[in-house]
């Protein structure tokens, strides 16, 4: 008889799973990206599972409510159809196979010989798990990363602009 | 928490043992302040301004060479300041100047905005050098990450040209694709070296030196080393070794040419500080799983970078795909670390040797592109001897060199690489390289042959190849630098190569 937490565990796991395939299998675009939405939810139900609180937080607020939302405007926008399906090549379709059936051997392989006894969760220190502890640990010793992704920030912002703005006298490719 | 256990990790952050990585931010934030105030047509002065500065802060890094850090971990363990580490600072500082100097020459044939340019490549080249100081997992991911978004910018920067757009996608595509391998490897070493089940756990399991102790008192963990083929194909991925190299031709040849130099000088050089560092001391104890990784990635990017290079007639594909094999004798390197010290040295004399050598050629062929970047073809170089008699000479050089030819400075790197091989025991790896190297003098020498042999056929039905313009003072001085110091080198490596290879 499982457990609450294992029967949670295997729910939002299944639910992960099914909604990440709908991602890639799905033709439309906007339903793809709704399959995107749940997925990033049943992962942040496994945060929860895990006592990462702050985690499971940010996932909704930053990636399902912003970035997912962000994309359906620009699918909406853009008007983007379900595109016809282009067909494989025979080699293609073999690359595909052999691909598959290496990734299967491997998660075999894993699930028989990377067994690992789980650690009780309450005697590990969840750095991730509060807010203040958090803050307290990108301030002190991840200051130094923290200040990189601000120019990493800064460099990305300046490449949008420098990719996608108009510019006098340049011809771009239509 | 304690404020006084926050007070203690905060004082660990001591910002005065990076100073020369935060002027180079200073500096890159400067540009663009210069962009505000100075009116359009001044603009040419903001080169001026990053090269300036970056000699300033080369100057600073070789005056404290022996700087009072070294040996030590700052920032609670994030860096860590070897001889190496500040080895690689200088070359990394060397390779963006001349990125800088070729890209005055590149950009003033397209319509693009300048100052975004020198700016990203500032940004980039500071997280390479915090990346060769790196101890600890998160350090190398976000460094890296830095390096790799800067380049996707950089990569499709002449946006005009189709092929360019097809570089930079391709190049974001596996981009990605490497860093999420790399992440996943990263994520299962990480838990399994934090379980308190195994012994010799620690809550520090990102740190290289507490996952190395964790390494080697579990030297047979399954999921452990399923991390490290992970970790170590991600890092595959970027200096693009077999079966990991599909992406190099063609972005090779879209990216604009200095960004082509950049990519293969120094995104190449920090994949191998990454792997020296991994493979060499943090996975040392999984020599059982990392030796045979690391001669399967030798012998077969030895053997496809040099048999692909043969058939490629556009330069920017030739030069990616040798640049291909050039990371197969650096693996080699790496392959005889944990046997033999002296490779280490010897890989970091084959950077520099790769690094003059590849900037004299990368030099030439910017000069030598027209309007459009991507289309510099072999035929293109046909009576350069005639026309510019130094460039064809810088040229000749600079292939010469990396086709190994003695006495130029790239044979005694390959040398000091074949014998840190041999020392290893590494004898069909030998073989493979030197087949290699056989191999490629064929396609440099088609190269030197086109330019010095072929006269250009002016059929009316071909397109017309660039216009060849003079080249101008600054230029030609770091092109005669660069072509001087691979003679030099090549006779006498001096205190250099003694330093280098005695450890």
């Amino acid at each position: 008889m499982p457990d609450l937490a294992q029967f949670l565990f295997l729910l939002f796991s299944i639910f992960t799973v099914l909604c990440a395939v709908g991602v890639v299998v799905n033709k439309n675009a906007v339903n793809a990206a709704f399959c995107l939405l749940l997925c990033l939810v049943g992962v942040a139900g496994l945060f929860v599972q895990l006592d990462a609180y702050l985690l499971a937080f940010i996932l909704l607020l930053v990636y399902a409510g912003a970035v997912v939302a962000l994309f359906l405007f620009i699918i909406m926008l853009l008007d983007v159809q379900g595109r016809q399906s282009f067909g494989f090549s025979g080699l293609t379709t073999f690359a595909g196979l052999m691909s598959f059936a290496l990734l299967l051997t491997g998660l075999g392989t894993i699930a028989v010989r990377g067994h690992l006894d789980a650690p009780r969760l309450n005697r590990l220190a969840a750095d991730g798990a509060h807010m203040k502890l958090y803050a307290y640990h990108l301030f002190t010793t991840y200051l130094l990363p923290v200040q990189i992704i601000g120019f990493l920030l800064l460099i990305a912002m300046l490449g949008v602009i420098v990719l996608s703005k108009k510019h006098d006298g340049l011809e771009d490719l239509k | 928490m304690d404020i006084s256990v926050l007070q203690t990790l905060a004082s660990r952050n001591l910002w005065g043992a990076i100073t020369p990585e935060i002027m180079l931010g200073c500096l890159a934030l400067l540009l663009l302040v210069l962009e505000l105030l100075f009116p359009k047509q001044q603009h040419q002065a903001v080169p001026a301004a990053a090269l300036v500065g970056l000699l300033c802060v080369l100057s600073d890094v070789l005056v404290n060479f022996q700087s009072a850090y070294l040996g030590e971990e700052t920032f609670n363990g994030l860096l860590r300041h070897t001889p190496g580490g500040q080895i690689m600072r200088v070359f990394f500082l060397i390779a963006a100047i001349m990125v800088c100097l070729l890209a005055r020459v590149s950009l003033a044939k397209q319509r693009m905005p300048r100052v975004e340019f020198y700016h990203i490549v500032l940004v980039v080249t500071a997280a390479m050098m915090l990346l060769a100081q790196a101890n600890h997992l998160v350090m190398l991911f976000v460094a890296l990450e830095t390096v790799t978004i800067g380049l996707y910018i950089l990569v499709s920067y002449y946006r005009t040209s189709s092929l360019t757009l097809e570089a930079g996608f391709k190049y974001l595509v596996m981009g990605a694709l490497s860093s999420s391998i790399l992440l996943f490897g990263i994520v299962l070493l990480y838990g399994v070296a934090g379980n308190p089940s195994l012994p010799a756990h620690t809550a520090q399991s990102m740190h290289y030196g507490q996952l190395a102790a964790f390494l080697a008192a579990n030297p047979h963990n399954f999921l452990a080393s399923v991390g490290i083929v992970f970790v170590l194909a991600g890092v595959a991925f970027k200096i693009g070794a077999f079966p990991f190299q599909i992406w190099v031709p063609d972005v090779y040849q879209g990216a604009p040419t200095p960004v082509t130099a950049f990519l293969a000088v120094s995104s190449k050089a920090v994949g191998f500080t990454a792997l020296l560092a991994l493979a060499g001391t943090v996975f040392a104890s999984y020599a059982w799983l990392i030796a045979p990784v690391l001669t399967f990635f030798a012998a077969t990017t030895l053997l496809f970078g040099n048999l692909a290079a043969l058939t490629q007639h556009n330069v920017k594909r030739l030069i990616g795909l040798s640049g291909v094999s050039h990371a197969g004798f650096l693996i080699l390197g790496v392959a005889a670390v944990s046997r033999v010290p002296m490779a280490t040295g010897a890989i970091y004399f084959y950077l520099f040797a790769y690094l003059l050598a590849s900037f004299a050629v990368f030099g030439v062929m910017t000069h030598l592109a027209g309007p459009d970047d991507a289309d510099q073809e072999l035929d293109h170089y046909a009576g350069l001897s005639k026309d510019h008699p130094f460039l064809a000479l810088v040229l000749a050089i600079g292939l010469g060199s990396l086709a190994g030819i003695p006495p130029l400075v790239g044979f005694m790197g390959k040398l000091f690489i074949f014998i840190a091989a041999f020392q290893a025991g590494l004898y069909g790896l030998l073989a493979v390289a030197i087949l290699g190297v056989v191999i490629s003098i064929y396609y440099y020498f088609g190269w030197i042959k086109a330019a010095f042999f072929e006269t250009w056929a002016n059929s009316p039905d071909a397109p017309a190849r660039p216009a060849r313009t003079p080249v101008d003072f600054v230029t030609g001085l770091a092109l005669g630098a660069l072509a001087l110091s691979t003679v030099i080198l090549g006779f006498y490596q001096g205190p250099l190569g003694a330093w280098l290879t005695r450890r």
